[in-house]
């Protein structure tokens, strides 16, 4: 099958590849910013199994209403500092993200987080079928349309 | 599945095909008729009456029946739950990627503090 559903996010940050590495592996470090806004995720709700195979949960908890949501992702590839590769099986179509760390020198890293099958692409077997584009692209093409 | 989520549905499904963006395409230029819509590609106005059914259920065209053509038109604001979801998704990464820097800015004061 091809890959569906794509998107990608680009980030230059003024820190090694190690420790970008580190800080999207270890729950210490995860807990202080992976969120989403409106949420809160403890260290104690994060489960990291560093290896292919090995888990990784986060148990996100709605500051609003207390109400808990829990990603669950199995690492799919473990490379650092260069690449880290989840999927989420759970997931219809088993969403993957794959982050790569590139060194740019002077202290600077570009983080590209790459998702593939994600899902609202898999919510009809005809979008399954055919929407082989990336989601940025189809916001870039949505956004000619409406500019016209 | 949310009433709102089956609607996403639709909208993507129906971008699906690239003759049915094609379609939008053109129709954002303005309204047309089927037999107008059918001439850039090597289709019958069957087959292109297919496409339309398809746009006009997602809700992304409209036809009017005051003509006897029926000339399709674009509905623009059908389009925008479609791309509010890819922004939100958009934005989930960059706010988490914005507290990232903030994390390794406090990092690095604590380090610099350490010393």
């Amino acid at each position: 099958m091809a890959q569906q559903g794509e998107f990608t996010y680009r980030r230059v940050h003024r820190a090694t590849r190690e420790l970008l590495f580190d800080c999207l592996t270890q729950p210490e470090h995860l807990a202080r910013f992976w969120g989403p806004a409106g949420t809160t995720t403890q260290s104690g709700g994060i489960t990291v199994d560093l290896r292919p195979g090995g888990v990784f949960e986060t148990v996100m908890v709605n500051d609003a209403d207390g109400s808990q949501y829990t990603m669950r992702a199995v690492y799919v590839d473990v490379q650092r500092p260069e690449r880290l590769v989840w999927q989420e099986p759970g997931v219809e179509g088993g969403m993957t993200t794959t982050i790569t760390f590139t060194d740019l020198g002077h202290g600077r890293t570009e983080v590209v987080t790459h998702q593939t099958n994600v899902p609202v692409i898999f919510a009809t077997p005809e979008a399954r079928a055919g929407f082989g584009t990336s989601l940025d692209r189809f916001a870039a093409y949505v956004s000619t349309l409406a500019a016209r | 599945m949310t009433t709102a989520e089956d609607d996403l549905s639709l909208t993507f499904a129906a971008l699906a095909d690239p003759t049915r963006r094609a379609i939008l395409t053109q129709l954002a230029d303005g309204e047309a008729t089927v037999t107008q819509l059918a001439e850039p590609f090597a289709l019958t106005q069957q087959a292109i009456s297919k496409h339309l059914k398809v746009l006009e259920r997602a809700g992304l065209i409209s036809r009017t029946r005051a003509a006897q053509s029926r000339p399709c038109r674009l509905e623009p604001g059908r389009f925008d739950p479609a791309a509010e979801w890819i922004s939100r998704h958009r934005q989930m990464w960059q706010d988490r990627y914005d507290r990232l820097d903030q994390h390794l800015s406090e990092l690095q004061s604590q380090q610099e503090g350490g010393r």
